[in-house]
């Protein structure tokens, strides 16, 4: 049965639609492809992700153009959107908490060099700690970027605001680009009733076309884009953005109605609900208001004049709606859903405060609310208990508690989570599992390892009862890690996988000294800590450690974080910091759900490079990591697979002499993830064998500039083909098809060449 | 379209919660429920999960709200006091959570053995109607899904659902990329729908259970600054079996030679190992076992084995505790002996 459709569009009425049950994020990319941008520039976050999976999937089967370019964070996918847009396209992002703060300097260029482009922002708490669930803290930074920002309280109003961003933030008088924030998880990830056009030339004749007054695609007209401007020049840039923000609030209500006779759906600047008689109110943005509603129509039932006022606007602020619906309320709570700690108030809160201060003659009690941070849960109660605080308020004729978090919980002191395990004292862990020896000719380190079973009796410095998924490869890459390092050992995991299910708040998998640090992060920030413990040992703070013992320090990322990250892994490989970068290579974002990663291989499919009629996988090869750190002329940098613990263990315990004593290590571990990897969970061996034997991964090290193949298929007779390999995974078996003989065989030249490269290098003394 | 379903209570929403565990499908079988309510059956719905970032394993809620057409549904807000209640894994009624803020004259559907009455079940209100289904047996019989077969059982429970409504949207999921589970999934909702077992007499609780109300460990007085976590290796409390899927690796110590090779790729770090003297004076280690609480049996120690000491097993009842060797004896003292359910 095909869902119903409305009435096709005739003067007045609204365009042909219809009905679907999508989530917010589901919305997005469909407007997306109804819009029909140019381009997209993108990279993953929870839990905006799916804005650019969704696409990713409808792009596979030819139902839109729209350029996808994967970024290396979002700071690249900022620019990427930014230069996009110079050139007069639309353009199109998604993102969310960090991944806005990390593109955030790039927000006022755009708005400063009045570029327009829609990105949505599903919003969530920004770090730290990491959460990734919903709140407005990421929002509220933007506040002060001069970018135009749209809310949508649910799924329809994501699909709608989208159509409306275009043709805002391309109207002649504005020329700024647009935001359109919904609410993560709540909006973004809950489906929902919602209507969607069914008329691509009505949508098309809706938007119009978009018209730049300069493009940087136009040799007849060249011009230059963002001067080195000073005083007294900048501040005159600045009247007109401010002028633009002030025509957006004249245009935006215009075009609001235009959508209201294109889709039949009323958007006012501020929503309001039950507004008319109310005398008390709460003023929330998004889902919680949608929320408050209910509780509405339940306290209104019991007689008392009680509203919502919610702002569908956020910048320019609706000022003048807000106190005009605010005028005869005597109380209300303003919620805000992240605070601007030290103001008494979250952002809404002050700016409803300062919008009813120009009012002389208003006299509405208005007490501020920080509520719902991280995710938490707003239930009809807790509307209700707003209500009730409002109308306390009103009764009285005073405000007893200005401002204050609510739902919050102080404690039991009586209650608290389970005991950690002991330390693990560094004798314990001192066993002598690797012996390392250099060799008196060479120069080089050889390794003694003692037998796998003796490993069983060294203390794990990572506790059972994590949460990642069965048969993942991180715990044994670190299992075998742990088996071979001596003495003291201080890691920092970067976001990830390995970071996010072993420290599930209140309880942690490490038993030794762990730090977590964002993504684009990690390497830098171990490089500060090393250095802070050899000058506090320099100044006698904390003991010095004989030679050879002195605390080792370990960043453990994915490959994914060697994209966003690699600037701040490469600086701290040439400034030669005396730590080990440890990257887990499960090739792809598996934390955030299998998004593409450089170093997925090309024509793998993930969640961002999906298989359909018209693409196929990744379209470009994976990153050689390896031989980026190797250019860096690293003491030590080597590949190692999990499935190979006796090579890897050796590899480790020379990366521990060498970070002791000489300075920068980076290896490379090829490491299982059947859940995205789409394999059963105990084909870990034979997949991590498939991809050594075919080369393409290559087990070699570069120990002071000088290449050794560890592992060499050719030389043993174990060589297989790589489609041996591709033919073990889910992800990859598309490839084998006769259809993709072209991706099968791009595969094997580049695992071919990259092989044969590293053979002439492991052969040449000076290589 | 309009077909004119009424639900039991049209002055409100219906809700159904459904809770499992990562990898058994709840998400997508709260996704097919309502998206057949909406797209087929003619009523307003909508549909959410909770959970973190996607790890198989860890425990899932999914919600469904259903309305009459005109109906808004404005809240987005967890289901606190569900009409239904759909348990995926049967190791899941032990926590309260599970069943909490059911309605007296609810449903509460499980998946379970043949004969399995889990002791979680006498919490439930005495006029909560209870069904079990052997939805595991019937998926693995079937090739299909535990989803499949549970949204048929839901479906005989609901007799508003239309059946049809149901099987179109579950071959609408599954024809695109999985066109081979079609037919098996249907098979798997048929089986579902018919071969459950009524669970009578089971509930003890008058009236509805309370909304689960539950504070964290640490609040904003007794918690470190910062979110630091002084308590190193404290997730060895955790309790990991429900990760399972019906199988279990199990150590034939006969057959051991205690070599560590299965050691190196656990990934849950559950291998039980002692060190003691042999004969000669020497060192040695012996493979004692498995602590099953930590184990999520994805058999890559089986894989490993090259003496076949270790096997996949199926998991029956109080099996993995009865093989169990706790890694932590301490802790379960600790604890007060806490032991695999």
């Amino acid at each position: 049965m095909l869902p119903e459709a409305k009435a096709a569009t005739t003067h007045g009425e609204p365009v042909r639609q219809i009905h679907d049950f999508r989530s917010g994020n589901e919305a997005a990319a469909l407007a997306a492809r109804d819009i029909g941008f140019h381009i997209m520039g993108y990279f993953p976050i929870t839990p905006s992700t799916e804005v650019a999976e969704n696409l990713s999937a409808m792009q596979a089967n030819g139902e839109h153009d729209i350029v996808m370019i994967p970024a290396d964070g979002e700071h690249g996918a900022a620019g990427i959107c930014y230069g996009a847009a110079l050139g007069g396209g639309r353009v199109l992002n998604a993102t969310s908490s960090q991944g806005l703060l990390y593109s955030l300097e790039q927000l006022p260029v755009q708005a400063g060099t009045r570029v327009p482009m829609v990105l949505n922002v599903s919003t969530r708490t920004v770090s730290g700690p990491l959460d990734i669930r919903c709140d407005h803290s990421d929002i509220y930074f933007v506040l002060n970027t001069g970018w135009i920002i749209l809310m949508a309280r649910d799924p329809q109003a994501v699909y709608d605001m989208n159509f409306a961003a275009v043709k805002i933030g391309e109207h002649p008088d504005v020329r700024l680009p647009v935001i359109v924030a919904y609410d993560g998880f709540l909006t973004s990830h809950q489906k929902r009733r919602i209507d969607r056009f069914d008329d691509p030339d009505a949508v098309r004749e809706f938007l119009g076309e978009r018209e730049d007054p300069y493009s940087a695609l136009d040799p007849e007209r060249p011009v230059t884009f963002g001067p080195y401007m000073n005083d007294p020049d900048l501040i005159n840039n600045k009247v007109q953005q401010h002028e633009a923000m002030e025509a957006a609030r004249r245009v935006i209500p215009e075009i609001l109605a235009e959508l209201k006779s294109f889709s039949g759906r009323d958007y006012a600047s501020v929503d309001a609900y039950g507004m008319d008689d109310a005398e008390v109110a709460v003023v929330l943005l998004n889902s919680a208001a949608e929320d408050a509603k209910v509780v509405v129509d339940r306290m209104r039932n019991e007689g008392h004049k009680v509203g919502v006022v919610s702002p569908n606007v956020l910048r320019p602020f609706p000022a003048d709606e807000i106190r005009a619906l605010l005028k005869n309320v005597r109380a209300a709570v303003v919620g805000d859903r992240g605070d601007s700690y030290g103001a008494q108030g979250g952002n809404l809160s002050l700016e409803v405060r300062a919008a009813l201060q120009q009012d002389p003659d208003n006299e509405t009690l208005i007490l501020s609310r920080i509520y719902g941070l991280g995710g938490k849960d707003f239930y009809d109660t807790d509307a209700e208990e707003f209500f009730r605080e409002a109308l306390d308020a009103a009764r009285k004729g005073r405000v007893d508690t200005p401002f204050d978090y609510h739902g919050t919980y102080a404690g039991d002191p009586s209650r608290s989570p389970p005991e950690g395990l002991p330390a693990i004292k560094p004798e314990e862990v001192t066993r002598g599992m690797a012996r390392v020896t250099k060799h008196p000719e060479t120069n080089r380190l050889e390794v003694e390892l003692k037998p796998l079973w003796e490993m069983t009796t060294v203390p794990s410095r990572i506790a059972p009862g994590h949460g990642a998924c069965p048969g993942c490869g991180v715990f044994p890459m670190l299992r075998q890690a742990y088996s071979v390092l001596e003495g003291n050992v201080v890691v920092l995991f970067q976001t990830g996988c390995a970071m996010v299910t072993t420290t599930g708040y209140p309880k942690t998998a490490h038993r030794i000294t762990y730090i977590h640090n964002l993504f684009q992060n990690g390497a830098a920030t171990l490089s500060g800590l090393v250095e802070m413990y050899h000058e506090r040992i320099r100044r006698g703070e904390i003991p010095a450690a004989p030679e050879g013992q002195d605390t080792t320090f370990i960043m453990v990322t994915g490959d994914g974080g060697m994209d966003i990250g690699i600037g701040a892994a490469l600086g701290t490989a040439h400034r030669n910091h005396k730590m080990i970068i440890l990257e887990y290579d499960n090739q792809g974002y598996m934390n955030t759900g299998s998004q593409l990663s450089y170093s997925t291989p090309i024509a793998h499919r993930t969640s961002t490079s999906e298989v359909g009629s018209t693409v196929s996988g990744k379209s470009f090869h994976h990153k050689d990591t390896a031989q980026i750190f190797a250019a860096c002329n690293l003491p030590y940098v080597f590949t190692a697979s999990e499935g190979y613990p006796e090579d890897f263990m050796r590899k480790m315990s020379k990366a521990q002499w060498y970070a002791q004593r000489e300075g920068t290590v980076y290896g490379k571990v090829l490491s299982f993830c059947p859940l995205n990897w789409r394999t059963q969970d105990d084909a870990a061996q034979d997949v991590l064998q498939a991809a050594v034997d075919c080369c393409f991964f290559p087990i070699y090290e570069v120990e002071k500039g000088h290449t050794t193949i560890t592992y060499d298929p050719d030389a043993i007779g174990r060589r297989r083909k790589v489609a041996d390999w591709l033919g073990k995974m889910g992800k990859t078996k598309h490839i084998l098809a006769p259809e993709h003989a072209d991706l099968l065989a791009a595969t094997e030249a580049e695992v071919n060449t990259r092989w044969q490269r590293l053979k002439i290098k492991h052969e040449h003394p000076e290589l | 379209m309009a077909r004119g379903i009424v639900l039991p209570d049209n002055g409100r929403l219906f809700e159904i919660r459904f809770e499992s565990v990562g990898g058994l499908g709840a998400h997508a079988a709260g996704q097919i429920v309502a998206s057949a309510a909406v797209l087929r059956m003619g009523l307003n719905g909508s549909h959410f999960s909770s959970y973190g970032s996607e790890k198989k394993g860890s425990v899932v809620r999914s919600f469904v709200r259903l309305a009459a057409a005109d109906r808004a549904i404005r809240t987005s807000a967890p289901i606190e006091l569900p009409d239904v209640v759909v348990v995926f894994h049967s190791g899941l009624l032990a926590h309260p959570a599970t069943i909490a803020g059911i309605r007296a004259a609810g449903t509460l559907i499980y998946a379970g053995n043949d004969g399995e009455v889990p002791e979680g079940l006498c919490r439930l209100p005495a006029t909560t109607k209870v069904m079990r289904v052997d939805a595991q047996t019937i998926a693995i019989e079937e090739k299909s899904r535990p989803n499949a077969v549970l949204i048929g059982t839901l479906t005989a429970a609901l007799p508003f659902l239309d059946r049809q409504a149901m099987l179109n949207t579950l071959e609408d999921t599954f024809a695109g990329r999985h066109p081979e589970a079609v037919a098996a999934n249907e098979r798997a909702f048929r089986r579902g729908a018919e071969e459950f077992e009524i669970i009578e007499n089971i509930g003890r609780i008058e009236g509805d259970l309370p909304r689960l109300s539950s504070n964290p460990l640490w609040g904003y007085r007794t918690a470190p600054i910062g979110g630091v976590l002084p308590t190193p290796g404290n997730t060895a409390h955790n309790d990991l079996h429900t990760s399972r899927n019906g199988w279990m690796p199990v150590l034939d110590a006969d057959k051991c030679i205690h070599c560590g090779m299965c050691d190196m790729v656990c990934p849950d770090l559950c291998l039980v190992w002692s060190t003691h003297t042999d004969d000669d004076g020497k060192p040695t280690v012996t493979l004692d076992g498995i602590d099953y609480q930590y184990c999520k049996g994805c058999m890559r120690c089986v894989e490993t084995c090259s003496t076949l000491a270790m096997t996949r097993e199926a998991e029956t009842p109080g099996k993995a505790n009865r093989l169990r060797v706790p890694l932590f004896p301490e802790l379960m003292q600790a604890t007060g002996g806490k032991h695999v359910t």
